[in-house]
């Protein structure tokens, strides 16, 4: 659609086309501008308060704790993806006392806040005598809350497939099962596979939570770093751009999935 | 039971302050969003480039971090707001993100017939974007609104990290006090699903109004 | 599994303390080094049980600064209670041998009571009501809530100024029940963590900043634009938490204070950390059992 908008440029599109250009750049550069010009106004920018942020140890001290977001992350997404494949077999399973209590967690798990789980793990469970250790304090809230959001994306896969190929396997005399599990399933996960990736982005956004549970996850660590050194701004910032280069890898990693997924389809 | 007639007020007040975050939050990035999507398809590439770099800095890093970033950065650059407007500011400039895909996948679902006619009409392309596209584009995008919009009451939850007694913040603090945490939960979550189930009702009406039979 | 545990710090006897007190004050290792073990350990107690195991678990904190506030560079936990958590180790194991599991306010006794850690040392004050869950040894330090403004307020001075005022405390802390109870006409505001709060106060969300005197010390020798005003409104007589009716090993904890506080560890302990930011000599120890609960 957006290439139908505008014509190729003529000699006075591109003139415009250039003062917008050199327009938007000075406006930028501007904002910019002031932006630093306050903070260097504040002391932020001063050298000593971004020189830890050049030494060996802090760093160490921060892969560390991205090291302790992956491991939760990745158990958070496994434990979901597993569930959630259950969960979207339950929801067009012909047996309404598979059907109801599949899509009834679903429908409920999807309309409630991570941080509220957080709390109930935390707060609401040990007092009944449940303690779990930290790092499950930080990942069965996000598994559950996240099995439901991986259950949607699986339905949609399963929906996306014509319904032939379930019935192809079920005249060749498999069970409905088997004929899940061995047709419809894998070409599912093939055509969701972008979806499973921005979703599990969003997982690794969720395991900042453990900002709140107090796991030495990537935020938790710059809440420790900030409150030793007193640099919170400048923690703060590295944290974001840590996050935002690991996360963009992850988003453009299922960009080029999708692509090729749409070139091999096309 | 007692423990929440005693609270009712409070857990009253916190409901109110999820709604109006979550109702500024979304106003806010249904503006920011339209605009977004606006330059991810304009002619001048250095503005397709700042649609796309706003999309991918906003999406890729955590909520809480752009909130304690937000709540504790930003008066030492000179800005001061208190801490309902920041967390609102934040939200809709987090969800702006979030509905610029959507509203962007709702241009590009608009027939490419429908651009080519309005260009062949000899609107230019903000006329064309405005006056054709943009209206069949939001028309198309209610679901994903709607999705969106209980993804926004579910993160309005963070605000309670940075110090807003919102109904997460509210339940925990009841929580604390009273140490009836089963019932403070429970109610907590039937609200937010309350407030779910209203917004899918309002999507489903106004979809069925917006639909466009082709 | 194991990476369940929030932060394992086990501390070489090579291990050094960065930490950037006045060189005067003695640092961890040489507490550890003059630090007495215990004679004889007597078997089938929690303490036998600890020495089979090799290492001391503690519930603390990673973000108190001069009390347990894990150094980013050392990874060594260092303050009052970290150091106090590295003695009693020795006392029982005859090394510093420490695990540190974090805990949350709201689940220490719930962490005694099923065995997930051997002693809580993290600003845990004793309190009878607290006392019908878990037993507390000591009290080993008295601390209590002060109130601190910016350099350029007024008018405040006293807890009861407080009424009609934005109040800044931290989340879950014991400032907020006992600032409702001297000023119930304060608005209070709560963030996360002492940072924060303090960022906060400096940036005039709040008009004043209650906290525990310990914790303040520290933000308020970096904050040049804050004071403290006046003197603690609160006593909070800090205990080692120990798991609810295990009577012999509270009293082999009192035993160990009682033996610190004679021989003057606990009075260097002292200067090592909160003594790094308060002047003059360390106050007298608590008599150990002095406060309601700790009996």
């Amino acid at each position: 659609m957006s290439s139908v908008l505008f014509d190729a440029p003529g000699p006075r599109a591109r003139r415009r086309i250039q003062i917008t250009t050199v327009v938007a750049v000075i406006a930028g550069a501007a904002l910019l501008w002031l932006a630093l010009r306050q903070f260097a106004e504040n002391g932020q920018l001063d050298a000593d308060r971004w020189a830890p942020f050049g030494t060996w140890p802090i760093w160490r001290y921060l892969a560390k704790g991205l090291g302790e977001t992956a491991l939760a992350a990745v158990a958070a997404i496994a434990i979901s993806i597993a569930a959630g494949v259950l969960l979207a077999l339950g929801r067009l399973s012909p047996s309404r006392w598979i059907r109801l209590p599949s899509t009834a967690y679903v429908e409920v798990v999807r309309t409630i806040p991570a941080l509220l789980l957080v709390y109930v793990v935390l707060f609401a469970l040990p007092r009944y005598g449940l303690d779990l250790p930290l790092f499950w304090k930080l990942v069965v809230p996000l598994a559950v809350s996240n099995a439901a959001a991986f259950a949607e994306v699986f339905r949609a896969g399963i929906r996306s497939l014509e319904r032939g190929q379930l019935e192809a396997g079920l005249s060749l005399g498999l069970t409905r099962g088997r004929a899940m599990r061995m047709i419809v399933l894998p070409q599912a996960a093939r055509r969701v596979l972008p979806s499973l990736i921005s979703q599990s982005v969003g997982l690794v956004k969720d395991t900042s939570l453990g900002f709140v549970v107090s796991y030495a996850e990537l935020l938790y660590s710059g809440k420790v770093l900030a409150n030793y050194n007193g640099l919170l701004i400048q923690t703060y910032l590295v944290i974001a751009l840590i996050y935002l280069v690991i996360n963009a890898v992850l988003s453009k990693l299922a960009r080029v999935l999708e692509e090729r997924d749409v070139r091999s389809a096309g | 039971m007692e423990i929440l007639i005693e609270h009712l007020g409070d857990f009253g007040d916190g409901l109110l302050l999820t709604v109006e975050l979550a109702a500024l939050a979304l106003v806010g990035a249904l503006v920011i969003g339209v605009l977004v999507a606006a330059l991810r398809v304009s002619p001048v590439p250095v503005l397709r480039a700042a649609g796309t770099a706003y999309v991918q800095i906003l999406q890729n890093v955590p909520l809480l971090v752009w909130l304690v970033l937000a709540v504790f950065a930003l008066p030492d650059i000179g800005v001061l707001a208190d801490l309902f407007t920041t967390s609102a500011v934040v939200l809709a400039l987090y969800q702006g993100a979030y509905m610029a895909e959507a509203v962007r996948s709702g241009i590009n679902a608009v027939p490419v017939g429908q651009g080519e006619a309005a260009r062949a009409l000899g609107l230019t392309f903000s006329q064309s974007l405005l006056n054709v596209v943009l209206p069949q584009a939001l028309r198309t995008v209610v679901q994903p609104l709607g999705t969106l919009a209980i993804m926004t009451i579910m993160n309005t939850a963070m605000a309670a990290a940075v110090g807003v007694v919102e109904l997460t913040a509210t339940a925990n603090r009841v929580n604390l006090a009273e140490a009836q945490p089963i019932w403070i939960f429970v109610s907590a979550g039937l609200l937010y699903m309350a407030l779910s189930v209203v917004v899918g009702l309002v999507t489903g009406a106004t979809e069925r109004k917006a639909a466009i039979l082709r | 599994m194991a990476r369940t545990l929030l932060a394992i710090a086990v501390i070489a006897a090579l291990s050094l303390t960065a930490c950037g007190g006045p060189s005067t004050s003695p640092s961890a290792d040489a507490l550890v080094a003059a630090a007495p073990v215990a004679a004889s350990i007597v078997p089938g107690t929690t303490m036998e049980k600890i020495r089979k195991r090799g290492y001391l678990i503690v519930g603390g904190s990673l973000d108190a600064p001069l009390l347990s506030q894990q150094n980013p560079v050392t990874e060594q936990i260092e303050g009052l209670d970290a150091d106090f958590g590295r003695l009693l180790a020795t006392y029982i194991l005859g090394k510093p041998a420490v695990e540190v599991r974090s805990a949350a306010s709201e689940t220490r006794e719930a962490l005694l009571a099923n065995g997930t850690v051997d002693v809580i040392l993290q600003t845990y004050s004793i309190t009878p009501k607290r006392a019908t869950q878990v037993a507390f040894a000591g009290p080993y330090y008295n601390s209590g809530l002060v109130i601190a403004t910016r350099k350029d307020q007024t008018g405040i001075g006293e807890p009861e100024d407080l009424n009609g005022k934005t109040v800044i405390a931290g989340a879950n802390t014991p400032a907020i029940p006992a600032i409702e109870k001297a000023a119930p006409g304060a608005k209070i505001l709560t963030f996360g963590s002492a940072p924060e709060c303090l960022q906060a106060l400096r940036q005039g969300r709040g008009e004043a900043y209650v906290q525990d005197e310990a914790v303040l010390l520290d933000s308020v020798r970096r904050t040049p634009t804050i004071v403290i005003q006046g003197k603690p409104f609160t006593s909070d007589p800090y205990g080692i938490g120990i798991k609810h009716g295990d009577a012999q090993f509270k009293q082999f904890v009192n035993e160990w204070l009682r033996t610190i506080q004679a021989s003057g560890l606990w009075a260097k302990t002292w200067k090592n950390s909160i003594g790094t930011v308060v002047a003059g000599d360390a106050p007298p120890p608590p008599a150990i059992g002095s406060a309601p609960g700790s009996e």
